[in-house]
Order: C-alpha cells, then structure tokens, then sequence
C-alpha cells in the first residue's frame, strides 16, 4: 500500500521540487516584465515630451513623414506614434529578457536569435528612412531642374527616378533582414535590367515614334529658346 | 461644368465658367464696407490636430472682407484654448474664440437653464446659436456666414460664393444655402441621396403639394453645413439642437421669409471633409440617430404647417419610401456607371434598409410625443427674458480673449 | 582690430608704405583684362578731376584670373589728363592688385576691399564691377561726393534701363525691400556703390564671410544692412549700365535662387526691423536723370508663357502647398488664358512673394527647391509686364511699377500676422 502510495506521490514530488526550483524564476520572470512594462511607459512620455519640444511634429510633416502616415489612415500626431512603436519595442524587449529569466533552453535559444537579428532590423529601418528621405528630395529636384529648363515630361522623368530609388531602397532592406536573398538579388536585378532594356529598346525599336516626337518637341523648344531673350533680368 | 437651369423655387446660383477670385473678393470688399460680414466656425478641438484646419487658416488669412470671426471651441481644455488662439493668430480678422468648457461660458449656459431655457445639448446647433448671440451682442456685422471646420479642399473661393448672394445689396438674398457635389471615386452624401430626397418626393406624393416640401425639394444639397444669412434670421430663427439642424433651419427660413429671398449657390467643384472616424457600431448609431431626427424634423413641421398623420399616412409612407428610394438607387447606378465611379449596389441597398428603419422609428416616437421640440429658443425671446444676456455673453467672450 | 589675415604679407607692405588715405575705389576681378583697364583709367581720371587734393587708392581684389588682369590694372593709366579737362597738377594714385582669399566670390573680394578700407581710414570707398564698359569719370564724383560732403553713409547707383531689363529686381526685391524696410532705393543689387568708411567698418563687424554673401549675395547684403542698420542711404543716377553680356549658360533659376535666397535670408535676420514699418520713403537722388529712345529688345513671350504653363502642369503639388487652394485656382485659371489674354494680376504676383517668404521662413521645403519652384510664376509675370508694357514709355512702365509696389505695401500686414 505504501508502494501504491509512493508510486503516486512520488512524481508529484517530483513535480513539486521541479516547481520549487523554478518558482523563482518564474516570479524573475514576472518582476522583469512588470517593471519593464513601467520603464517603458516612463521613456515614452520622456521620448515624446522631447520630441515635442525639439518641434519634432513640423520636422516630419516637410519631411513628408506626416503624409505618409495619414496615407496609411494614421491620424495621430507623429511623435505620438514614434512613442507608440518605441514603447512596443521595448514591451517586447523585455519580454525576450523576461522569458530568458526563465532559463528554459529552447526559449534560450529563440532569445538570442531574436537579439542577433534586432541590429539588422535597426540598419534596415535606417536604411528605409533615409532612403525615402533622399529618394523624394532627389526626385524634387530633378522635377523643379527639369522644369525650369522647359522639358516638357518633367513629372513623368521624376516620379521615374523615384521609383527607380524605391526599388533599390526596398531591395536593399530585404538584403538587410534577410529575406529570401537570393529573390530578393534576383528580382532586383530583373527588375532594373529590365527598366534599362526596356528604355533602350523603345528608343531604338518599339518606341520610336514616341522618342522621335519627345526629341523634335525638345528641339523646336531649343530652337525657339535660341530666337529667345535679349533682356537681362538681373 | 454645370448648366444654367433654374429648378424648384428658390434661385440657384451654378458656377459658370471660369470666375475670377479677385474680382469676386474685391466686390466683396467694397460691399462689406456697407454690410459687415461675421464668420461663425463651431469647431472641436480635435479639429485643430485634424488635417483641414492648418489649410483654412492659411486660406481665412488672405480674406479682407470679414469684420470679425467667431470660434465656437467645443471639447477643450484651457491649454487647448491657448494652444486654439495660437493656432489662429496668422488670421489678421478680430477672431474671438467662445471657449464652451471654460468657467465663463459654462457659466452663460446655466443663466439659460436657470431661467427655464433649453438651449440642449452639446453639439454644433447649440454652438451655432451661441454665435449667433455673441455676433448680436457685439452688433458690428450684419451678415453671418457659417461653416464647418473640416473641410480638406476648403479655399478662400468657398467662402466668397457663399457670401456674395447675401453680402451683395443689389440681389436682395437674405438665406444663401451651399452646394457641391460629393464626388470622389464614388458618390457620397448618401443621406441626402437615399433618405432625404425620395422623402420628400414620397411625401409630396402622400400629401400634395406642399409649399415647404417643394422648398425643401428644391435644395441640391439640403444637409450643407455651410450657409450664409443676414443677422436678422438669426434674432429670429429657432434652429434645431439635434441633427434635424440643416432641415430645421431650412424649416425656419420657409416659415419667416418668402422663397424668393432664399438661394443657393454652388460653392466648390470638389468638396471633401473628414469626419471624426467613427466605429462601426457607434456609426450605424451615429446614423441612425442623424435619420431619426431629420425625418422627426421634417414631420414636426409639416405638422406645424397643419398637414395630418395618421398612422395610415406613415403606414403608406414606409412602403413608398422604399420603392421609391429602389428606384433612385438604379439612377445613381447609371450615373455612376457613365462615368466610371464606383457603385456597391448592395451597400446603398443596406442603407436604405437601414433609413427605412429609422424612419418607422421617426413615425414611432412622433407619434408618441409629437410636441417633444428640440429647438432651441430664439434670440429675441431670450433677450427678452433675460434683458442683460447679450451684455454678459459680450463680456465673458471678450474676458476669455483677453 | 578685427582679424586681418586675409590680406598677404605684401599687401601690407605696400599698405604701410601708402600709410593712410581719404578714398579707396575697389574693383573686384576675375579674367577681366579685356574691359579692366578701360574701367581703371576712368576711375583714375575721376579722382584725378573730381579729387585732386585728396589721396586715393585704387584697389583690384583679384579672384586668380588667369588672363593677367592685374597686370593690366598695374599697368593701367591715363595717358592724356587735358582730354578730361584737367589743368592742374595731378598727384599719382596708388594702385594695389593681389589675389584675395576667402570663398571664392564676389563677396570675399569686397571683404578685402573693406579691410584695406579700414587699415587706410579711408573716409570714403566705391566699389565698381569690372566689365563695365559705359563708366565714365562721373561716376566716382557722383558716387563719392555725397559720402564726403552730403553725409552719407551709402550711395546705391540707379542706373537708366531698358523698361523689360531687371525683371527680378522691379518685380521682387525692389517692392520687396522698399517694403520691408521702408527706404525706396531703386536697384539695390545694382552692383556699383559708394559708401563711407564708417559703414565699411560695419561690415567688417558681421560674420557672413563664410555663407553664400561671400559667394553671391553681397549686393543685396551691403544695401539691406546700411538700410536696416540705421544709416543714411542716398542713390546716385549714373547714366546707362552697359557691360560684357553675361555669360549665357547662367541659368535664370540659378540667378533667381541666389538673389531671393540672400533676400529672405536678410528678412530673418532683420525681423525686429522690418515688421513695424509701415509706408516708405524716397531716398535723396543725385545726379541728373535723363531719358533716352528706346531701342527694341528680342523677347520670346510665347515662350515664356508656355515655360509658366509647364511649371503649372508639374508643380501643382508644390505650388498648392504653399499658395494654398483659394490663389492656387487663381494660378490655375491664368494657366487657361490664351497667349493674347495672359495677365498676371498684381495682387496675387504680390501674395506669391509673400507665400514663398513665409514658406522659407517655415522652411516648408529645402531652400533651393522652394526657390526654383519659384521660377516658372517669376516667368509667368515677366511675361505679363512685357506684353502689358509694350507699347509704353519708359516713364509709364514705371508708374506700373510703382503700383506693384504699392500692393505690396498694401499687404504688408499679412506677412506680418503670418510671420511665426
């Protein structure tokens, strides 16, 4: 009887010591968590009383951050959803760091991979945001430097350029995270070689018509630019 | 481009050609030296953080033509209220900002309910009103234009159309009333398309000719916010606190003036502006609601005109409705169809389900209590009542801006 | 003593041996020994004519030309003084030429030229460019006198123009200035002035030498500063400004950019200045105005036309921003006018200048796209002015002028309650 017993109590015990060793890392867990949800929460409201106070509101909207955001039905002011995402970034931070506390190795395991990718989601993000930065400011000036000197396609020549810029900006963070390199190079490459084939063989073949009449449009321009002014504006 | 016919018996006034900004604003400019004109903004505060106001303010400080501006601040705090006179300052018109939270203002409200006044509830009616009131008090302006704060596409153009009739002495228009059309890459406005208009046809039908159904019939955009008056309707006017506010209004130019003082004018080739964003649920209710009291609206006042209901007239009504507003629905779709613009047939189909709803609702609680009013008093009753008011409404408006 | 170590240790030398003087001329160079010479020898019989008892200096603050323009300058000098009229002893004139350092630009140059100014304690100074091919011996009497004997600090030239010449001057920075500042001085960028020792001093004073006044907004700099600054601003008529056609590759943008650029940039440093002003002034005039037949000048209208209706079609996103909807459609309802019709209002030319003003100031877009955008409407009015101003007089087209000028004053009140 006492055998039956033991046979019963046995595992519970077992179960018992096995949660008494891990109770504290349990209770680890559950204090990192609360207090990295508290942290957070303070270094938002410190992040957005700063941001607000270096005008970081105006900056974005002639930036053109603020349409962006509103095109994606994001009404809220900038720095209050740059707030919101570093706040969840670091929810989730100390998640990674709370579910480590628990010292289970295959969550050991998935924490450190997590970490070691986190720089490269850094850089892609960098790379996203001043990719799209330079990529509408080079695009501006080529619209506003084309159509000063009267070429009569100057939207069409920079939106190009822009999405020419978009493609490569976007093909270079999925290099960065890693997504499907080997597409990603591949698509990439079919992409912009294609562009590039495309505009040569419609300047020479298909489109020659179109680029015949885009060349003598420019060139009655030119021509009548040369029986152009003799006033000086200065 | 929109054609010179003149329907219904109110005089419309469509945008032909290309007309000139400059010269319009510089007629004004002469007009208003004789007839001063007030802008009346009732606004929330969340308004300022939206995307239209940065571009009316933009706009409202190249206007010459306005003697002064009142905004009617609903939902703000003090800071807000600060951060409001900022925000308005580039306009380099007298703005005087009615801030409706603030102890001064708050404290005007409750004179009027202590005196047996009910001016309602929270809403852009009761901060219409008190605009009003305060552009009385002051006595400087004798025109009141008024729109609302969340026009995306506003430009100065809006509001000189929507002045001119009223400003101009020589066209004698004492109630201009705006209309657009709602077009993007569908038809909105589906309110005024599925609701209001088959009503209003239904009930002509129902009851005969009626003058004030043919009034209402003849407005291309019966629910516009924006509208222009001389100050004299606004002494007299009992304008509706609750949704009914267009059609009530319309409801009490009919009733003071002939039709043949009253216009509209078409003021802008493409409108849009941005509701606050509801949930679906609070929508549907939104809806609802908005229905219900446009429709109690239109009954209490052919009511008050001595026409009958009966529940078999509402019975008829339910049924003609929804004919009626399936038959409207195909000629939008073929509208819709010419010219390329999205049509969901099934969604214009719900809402009418929806409308019909509302409006057996409306028939309900009409018929329980047809005498409940939502209107709130007008101005030449309150003064009387209270001969201080305007005095005090004056003095805590100029104490807030100080 | 402010720094002078952007002067060689040579110029010094020949400064020390020179000692002091009451008048420096300055002319700045760069690969001008075709017309440099001509422009020194007129300077010399000036000062030889008009101020024989006093000593002066004639400095060439060089930018590294490489066509020996400084040898010219040295070698430069009035063979024959009775074909001026000249009957008395002349004393020589000292002439200094070295290459300046600095950022290269006109505005570095003239540093030099105020810093030898102050080393000298010149009473008076004047700078002329160095392609003028019309300047005579008058010029530096009419540029110094009032210096000297009138008590002015600074002498702007007003030069007679053909009516369509000076585009960007008659319709933006001369309406805009005398606006903002309240002084009506004619052609501040004219480019050749006089001004007194004091005011060179001044100048010296501000630390721009290292921004774009170095390299082109020097013109516009000197006239705001001695205005805004407080001192007395006189203009001088000087005849006709002939000089070598500029080079046609400047791009009008470009030209465009650097002039309204350098103005708005003034306008932030001189906020506390110019938004008080109400109405302005005209300034003392010397000299003897006179007006000559007009000669006929080639102008493209259709061109130009087409040039603002292309700037429309591509620009709308960028002008809609900063005009905002109502003057927008007014711009758009120009773009439908035919070539016969086209007419750009005064008022809304008047509320585009002050929209861009206030989108620099708000820094709304990058500074040089904001400006180039600019240039399609800028075309836009020249165009205007030149089909309204055809058949004009001279005197006419500048009454038009004239009332560009007072819309602007007008609305003054605008940029003011939108300036944040």
């Amino acid at each position: 009887m006492t055998d039956f017993l033991s046979l019963i109590l046995e595992p519970l015990q077992e179960v018992f010591l096995k949660f008494k060793v891990f109770l504290p890392n349990l209770l680890a867990m559950l204090v990192i968590m609360a207090s990295g949800v508290v942290l957070a929460k303070i270094i938002k409201i410190i992040l957005v009383k700063s941001l607000t106070a270096i005008d970081f509101d105006s900056w974005s909207d002639r930036m053109g951050f603020t349409k962006l955001m509103r095109k994606g039905d994001l009404w809220a002011k900038p720095s209050a959803i740059l707030g919101a995402i570093v706040f969840w970034l670091l929810i989730i931070v100390t998640l990674m760091i709370g579910l480590s506390a628990l010292k289970i190795p295959t969550i050991d395991n998935l924490v450190e991979q997590f970490f070691s990718y986190m720089p490269r989601v850094f850089s892609a993000a960098m790379i996203l945001i001043i990719g799209y930065v330079l990529a509408g400011f080079i695009s501006r000036g080529v619209l506003i430097a084309a159509v000063n000197s009267g070429y009569h396609y100057a939207k069409l020549l920079a939106e190009a350029i822009r999405t020419l810029l978009t493609v490569l900006i976007l093909a270079m963070v999925m290099e960065q995270l890693q997504i499907a390199p080997s597409i990603v190079l591949a698509a990439f490459s079919i992409i912009f070689g294609g562009i590039v084939v495309a505009l040569s063989i419609s300047f020479g073949v298909g489109g020659i018509d179109a680029a015949k009449r885009m060349i003598e449009r420019e060139n009655k321009e030119s021509r009548a630019a040369e029986t152009g002014d003799d006033i000086e504006h200065i | 481009m929109s054609d010179f016919y003149q329907s219904g018996v109110i005089t419309t006034l469509h945008q032909l050609g290309k007309p000139s900004l400059e010269r319009l604003e510089t007629e004004l400019y002469g007009f208003s030296k004789t007839r001063p004109v007030a802008l009346a903004l009732p606004a929330l505060y969340s308004e300022f953080e939206g995307p239209a106001m940065p571009g009316i303010v933009q706009e409202l400080a190249k206007v010459k033509y306005l003697n002064e501006v009142v905004l009617v601040l609903d939902k703000a705090s003090e800071k807000d209220f600060q951060r409001v006179r900022e925000f308005m300052s580039p306009i380099s018109t007298d703005v005087r900002i009615i801030h409706n939270d603030g102890r001064r203002i708050t404290e005007i409200y409750e004179t009027f309910a202590r005196n047996g006044f009910n001016v309602g509830e929270r809403g852009k009616g009761r901060s219409a009103w008190l605009a009003y009131g305060y552009v009385l008090a002051r006595g400087k302006s004798d025109v009141i234009a008024l729109h609302d704060c969340d026009i995306v596409t506003y430009s100065r153009e809006l509001l000189a159309r929507l002045c001119y009739p009223v400003v101009n002495p020589n066209l004698n228009y004492v109630f201009c009333k705006g209309y657009y059309s709602r077009v993007s890459s569908k038809m909105n406005g589906r309110v005024t398309r599925l609701l209001v208009t088959p009503l209003v046809r239904v009930l002509q039908q129902l009851i005969g000719p009626h003058g004030f159904l043919a009034f209402l019939d003849s407005f291309r955009y019966p629910l516009a916010g924006e509208f222009c008056m001389i100050t004299d309707l606004a002494r007299v006017n009992r304008i509706p606190w609750d949704w009914g506010l267009e059609v009530g209004s319309l409801a009490e130019v009919y009733r003071n003036y002939s039709p043949r003082r009253v216009c509209q004018v078409d003021i802008a080739d493409n409108y849009e502006h941005k509701h606050q964003i509801l949930s679906a649920d609070d929508a549907d209710k939104g809806l609802m609601k908005m229905t219900v009291d446009i429709c109690k609206s239109i009954f209490r006042t052919l009511a008050s005109e001595g026409v009958v209901f009966s529940d078999g007239l509402f019975k008829s009504l339910l049924v003609s409705y929804l004919r009626q507003a399936e038959d409207t629905i195909m000629k939008y779709e073929a509208d819709a169809a010419i010219n390329g613009l999205k049509f969901d047939r099934h969604e214009e189909a719900m809402a009418v389900e929806a409308f019909t709803r509302a409006i057996a609702m409306a028939t309900q609680v009409f018929m329980d209590n047809p005498m409940t009013t939502p209107l709130i008093p007008n101005w030449n009753r309150v003064s009387t009542a209270i001969p201080d008011i305007f005095e005090m409404l004056k003095m805590a408006v100029d104490e807030d801006n100080k | 003593m402010p720094n002078v170590v952007t002067l060689r240790a040579e110029v010094h030398d020949q400064l020390e041996k020179i000692g002091s003087a009451d008048i420096v001329v300055g002319i700045p160079s760069f690969n001008n020994a075709r017309t440099i010479g001509h422009v020194v020898r007129a300077v010399q019989a000036g000062l030889a004519k008009y101020f024989p008892a006093h000593k002066a200096v004639i400095v060439n603050s060089d930018g590294g030309s490489s066509d020996g323009t400084m040898e010219v300058v040295r070698n430069a000098a009035v063979e024959d003084f009775n074909a001026i009229l000249l009957h008395h002893r002349v004393e020589p004139i000292s002439k200094i030429a070295f290459p300046y350092s600095g950022i290269p630009g006109k505005g570095s140059a003239f540093r030099s030229i105020f810093e030898i100014a102050q080393i000298l304690d010149a009473k008076a100074c004047v700078v002329v460019d160095s392609d003028l091919r019309s300047i005579t011996p008058e010029w530096i009497e009419l540029l110094v006198t009032p210096v000297l004997n009138g008590g002015f600090d600074y002498v702007a030239p007003l030069y007679h123009r053909h009516k369509f010449d000076g585009t960007i001057t008659n319709s933006i920075v001369y309406p805009l200035t005398r606006t903002l500042y309240g002084k009506r001085v004619r052609q501040p960028i004219g480019g050749d002035f006089g001004f007194s020792g004091k005011l060179a001093q001044f100048y010296l004073t501000k630390d721009v030498w290292q921004s774009d006044v170095a390299r082109f907004g020097i013109d516009i700099w000197m006239t705001t500063t001695a205005i805004a600054n407080g001192f007395k601003v006189a203009q001088s008529f000087l005849g006709a400004k002939i000089h070598d056609a500029k080079d046609p590759g400047t791009d009008l943008s470009n030209m465009l950019y650097q002039v309204v650029s350098a103005t708005f940039d003034l306008m932030e440093n001189y906020t506390d200045v110019w938004m008080p002003v109400r109405d302005s002034e005209p300034v003392t005039t010397f000299g003897f105005e006179y007006t000559v037949g007009l000669e006929h000048v080639n102008v493209n209208t259709a061109r130009m036309v087409n040039l603002f209706r292309e700037g429309l079609n591509n620009l709308h996103e960028i002008w809609l921003d900063i005009l905002g909807a109502g003057d927008f459609k007014e711009v758009e309802r120009l773009g439908a006018l035919s070539d016969g019709e086209f007419n750009f209002p005064l008022s809304l030319w008047t509320r585009v200048i002050y929209d861009y003003a206030i989108a620099f100031h708000q820094k709304k877009l990058p500074a040089e796209h904001l400006i180039k955008s600019l240039t399609p409407l800028y075309v836009g009015k020249t165009a205007s002015f030149i089909l309204a101003a055809e058949h004009m007089e001279a005197a006419e087209a500048e009454a038009e002028i004239e009332k560009l000028c007072m819309e602007f004053e007008n609305h003054k009140n605008y940029l003011v309650t939108r300036w944040k």
